[in-house]
């Protein structure tokens, strides 16, 4: 092979090296994901078990979880001898599970035997990087650094010297350049190269944002993954060089380790004294217990379904509204229902319009749609009355007051300005911090009383008509397909409330965790306002006609917002409401404050430290407390996703863990609707999903660590402390009350009111949906006829009668569920 | 011979159809051979292997296919098949070589 080809090669190695790592988004837009997402058509146990080895990531529930679960009778023995029937179906053969080539033992081999020294300087080039602290950024990061790194005393040494003159200019001839040095053929760069990712798998993960999911033109340095490992092997090297045989490591892997030898000393003990376990491995064992205790979700749930008796209302509904199928929204959704005569839908919290906005003041643009999808539509956004001249007066004032918080960040990070900070600025920021600190809601009164008077937020409008905007056309293609897929093309009521959500929290780094998803980790406001505009303009309503939706004229779209940490709703734009619809709109006001009030009520007995009678108040300090670590719960114990009319789950209290999206079966002959919800809305549940239960089930892999001791990295990431990798996935309070698990780690289940017929045919024409079925990432249930049937692991449809699992015993053979081993006095009793 | 006739220049051109979410890494290796420029065409639908694929997914750029082409001369297409032989090692898609012509060469090199 060629100098070029080798290159070239070597970009896509690259690529395949990552694979088994995560993809880790900038703090702004901290989507959550499967960390194993690159895995996933090994199915699940086959993914999990690459991650163990290759990064010593747990992957099933501790054995003290499962434990505590089966004492507290949250796993019966019920659960289990289903769960063994499931899973002996399931290992007969698993659709849409593929077997890759087997690169990862000698990845593990190899990252044990890296010297750890290569990732503490690497850690803080990339730091360095990142922080804007390095000439040259816009090259690249590997020529930043070689640039850079010349002048450090590091690169005096005869040895460094030599090296650095006869690196090559660009990182992908210089990987390969030292690969060659190492002695590392072209059949051993995936490993190798994965092994140098293994190590820190944070900063790796950044990377791999940047190389495979940023959008091109996303504004910062560019860490790329060539780049990162052209700057790992050229220190691998010179300390090659330098020494004989590496040092123990004493980066991600050593932290690996000891995840890992502690699970196998603690993992079968105790949960396999059943007969019929005997012979299985550690990991099938595991997985028969994780079945156990979602098969008990999943039988508790579709029971409830199956018993709800109300059925809808036969009046004409006063309002409708539509919600994000966040699981946040059920609770409210329920409430509101409860409330009046009023019906309500579930739909991603885009509303359909990917869109990319123009922010009135000049900031970044902000995309509202969920990662999978690139914004298709371009739309600005405008004061009432106009844009703003430059230099006018309300937008120096925003510039200014915006340039307030960024001002005494760069003031703090730099190497002496923080003293001149501390002197400088000590005698008004004390107070500030003291006022902050004793009376959290006084101050964010008072802030919020400043910025009126200095910065007075304007009235905006997002500019739908004229040369820049999208076309009419445009906008009623995305409005039909947004309406059909969730299922309202007819029996619109006078006031349909779109309503998005976002989250107010105060110094915390994973606020956009916080915020929609479905929009790209931001507020909903400004999604939940362009759908309305659109659809309440006539035009589009004309061409809507075209299509069979005949969206009356008495019908007015009202965009909302419901902020989840205060269950506050509020009507955005009520000014622009007609005078015919203003008093009712004012009552819907007073219903959706109503119905949160309900709702912050029902959940603050979750949160900890709560004081149940004053629920409102309590919840409202949360929000601006900025040494608040649990503002809320967010998405935690989240556990299905619900396609279907909202018959089929209105008046069951689903405790704010399901995500709802409505869809009617009877208009998707072709499953074309089911089809999209599949692959999009059911993918980005899968993902928080996959986010919440890893995080969970391997926090020190796959979780970020303690808020209390986080550094943010130049809106990367966080430090737990002050250096080295960048930690993954959600922080600790997100899932953890105390020292007990909050969220229930399971797999995602899908419940699909639609023939089977049409659901086995999108699953046919999607790999992405076969996958995550067939590889046991998501289970799947269809609603049908009145009957329940479950997708079995062989592809097969089972029948669950009234959702219960299948009677015991069948063709399966006996088991033997006497779990007297598994007694109480075991739990949190180390080694049983 | 064509490019005699017309006063065209030939090339190579190779096209490759791959799911969304490994079109940036198609990307890269065409730029790592030199490749100066490619056009993309996002929700392509097809029949092969495994099955139809569906063109247009509403909500998922990332699962739909897109068809990549580049054309470049034939000293730098070497290079870019050994880089594209790597991803589909492990990736799904198709990779088609043809001659070509263009009429502005240095457009392409």
């Amino acid at each position: 092979m060629n100098a070029p080809s080798r290159a070239a090669a070597l970009r896509a190695v690259v690529d395949l090296a990552s694979d088994p790592l995560p993809i880790l988004w900038p703090l702004e837009t901290a989507i959550a994901t499967n960390p194993l997402w690159d895995l996933r058509s090994r199915g699940f146990a086959g993914a999990v078990s690459v991650a163990d080895r290759l990064l010593g990531a747990t992957g099933y529930p501790s054995d003290d979880t499962l434990r505590l679960a089966y004492c507290e009778g949250r796993i019966t023995d019920t659960d289990l001898h289903s769960a063994l029937r499931e899973y002996r179906l399931s290992a007969r053969e698993e659709f849409g599970v593929r077997e890759g080539p087997e690169h990862f033992d000698a990845a593990v081999f190899n990252a044990h035997h890296l010297d750890g020294r290569i990732d503490a300087e690497v850690a803080r080039w990339c730091a360095a990087f990142l922080g804007g602290k390095l000439p040259r950024s816009s090259d690249g990061f590997y020529n930043a650094w070689r640039h850079s790194v010349s002048t450090t005393l590091w690169a005096r040494r005869p040895k460094a010297k030599q090296l650095l003159s006869r690196l090559p200019p660009t990182a992908a001839e210089a990987a390969v350049f030292c690969l060659t040095l190492l002695g590392i053929d072209e059949h051993q760069w995936r490993s190798e190269l994965t092994a140098h990712l293994a190590r820190m798998p944070g900063w790796a993960a950044h990377a791999k944002w940047r190389s495979r999911w940023a959008a091109p033109g996303t504004p910062g340095p560019a860490l790329e993954l060539v780049d990162y490992l052209a700057v790992r092997l050229a220190y691998a090297t010179l300390l090659g060089s330098e020494t004989s045989g590496g040092s123990e490591a004493s980066g991600g892997t050593a932290r690996s380790q000891t995840a890992q030898s502690g699970w196998r000393e603690n993992a079968p003990a105790g949960l396999d004294t059943i007969p019929a376990l005997a012979g299985m491995d550690a990991s099938e064992k595991q997985e028969i217990w994780l079945r156990s205790y979602e098969i008990h979700y999943r039988a508790r749930l579709l029971r409830a379904l199956t018993r709800q008796t109300s059925s809808p209302s036969q009046r004409p509904p006063a309002a409708q509204f539509v919600f994000c199928i966040d699981v946040r929204s059920e609770g409210l959704r329920r409430h509101i229902e409860a409330s009046g005569d009023y019906e309500t839908f579930g739909f991603a919290g885009f509303f359909g319009f990917p869109v990319r906005v123009h922010p009135w003041n000049g900031g970044s643009a902000v995309d509202l749609c969920p990662v999978l999808l690139r914004p298709t539509l371009e739309v600005d956004e405008t004061p009432a009355g106009g844009r703003p001249a430059s230099g006018s007066a309300l937008l120096a004032a925003h510039t200014g007051f915006a340039g307030v918080g960024p001002a005494i960040e760069a003031g703090r990070q730099g190497e002496i300005s923080p003293y001149v900070l501390a002197e400088a600025s000590g005698f008004a920021l004390g107070p500030v911090a003291a006022l902050r600190t004793l009376a959290p809601q006084a101050f964010a009164a008072l802030r919020s009383w400043v910025s009126t008077k200095l910065a007075p937020e304007p009235r905006t409008e997002l500019n739908l008509q004229g040369a820049s905007a999208p076309s009419d056309d445009s906008q009623a293609l995305y409005a039909e397909t947004a309406l059909k897929t969730m299922g309202l093309t007819a029996g619109f009521a006078p006031v349909v409330v779109i309503c998005g959500h976002a989250a107010t929290t105060e110094n915390n780094p994973f606020a956009s965790a916080l915020d929609c998803g479905a929009c790209g980790a931001v507020g909903g406001a400004r999604s939940a306002r362009l759908a309305a505009d659109v659809l309440n303009r006539p035009r589009v309503r004309q061409l809507l006609r075209e299509r069979h939706i005949d969206i009356p004229v008495g019908t007015v779209f009202v965009a909302a917002e419901h902020d989840t940490t205060t269950d506050r709703v509020r009507v955005l734009d009520a000014g622009s409401v007609p005078p015919s619809h203003a008093r009712l709109v004012e009552n819907l006001q007073e219903a959706m404050s109503q119905a949160g009030r309900r709702l912050t009520d029902e959940r603050s007995g979750d949160l900890p430290g709560a004081d149940p009678s004053g629920a409102t108040s309590h919840v409202s300090r949360r929000s601006v407390d900025w040494a608040q670590l649990q503002p809320e719960w967010g998405l935690a114990r989240n556990a299905s996703l619900i396609v279907a009319p909202r018959a089929l789950s209105a008046g069951v209290d689903l405790q704010r863990r399901a995500f709802l999206h409505s869809y009617d079966p009877a208009s998707d002959e072709g499953g074309l609707f089911l089809e999209t919800i599949l692959t999009g809305p059911m993918v980005v549940a899968h993902w928080i999903n996959a986010a919440y239960y890893f995080s969970a089930v391997s926090p020190d892999v796959y979780g970020a660590g303690d808020k209390a001791a986080h550094n943010v990295v130049a809106g990367a990431g966080v430090w737990q402390g002050v250096g080295g990798d960048l930690r993954l996935g959600l922080p600790r309070q997100a899932v953890f009350d105390g020292e007990r698990l909050y969220h229930e780690p399971m797999r995602l289940l899908t419940v699909i009111e639609a023939p089977p017929t049409l659901i086995d045919a999108v699953i046919a024409r999607n790999a992405v949906v076969e996958q995550l079925v067939g590889g046991a990432w998501v289970h799947l249930v269809c609603r049908h006829e009145g009957t329940w049937l479950l997708k079995a692991g062989d592809g097969s449809w089972i029948d669950l009668p009234d959702g219960e699992p299948p009677a015991y015993p069948d063709s399966a053979g006996p088991v033997d569920a006497t779990l007297e081993g598994l007694q109480t006095s075991r739990i949190g009793g180390g080694q049983p | 011979m064509i490019s005699e006739r017309w006063g065209l220049t030939p090339m190579v051109k190779v096209e490759v159809v791959v799911a969304g979410e490994d079109a940036p890494s198609v990307t890269e290796v065409f730029k790592a051979a030199g490749a100066v420029g490619f056009t993309t065409v996002a929700n392509v639908s097809g029949f092969g292997h495994h099955g139809y694929h569906q063109g247009l997914l509403a909500f998922n750029d990332r699962s739909s296919l897109v068809l990549l082409m580049v054309v470049l001369p034939e000293e730098h297409v070497e290079s870019l098949l050994e880089g594209l032989r790597q991803i589909f090692t492990e990736r799904r898609g198709v990779l088609f070589v043809s001659d070509t012509f263009v009429s502005r060469p240095e457009y392409f090199r």
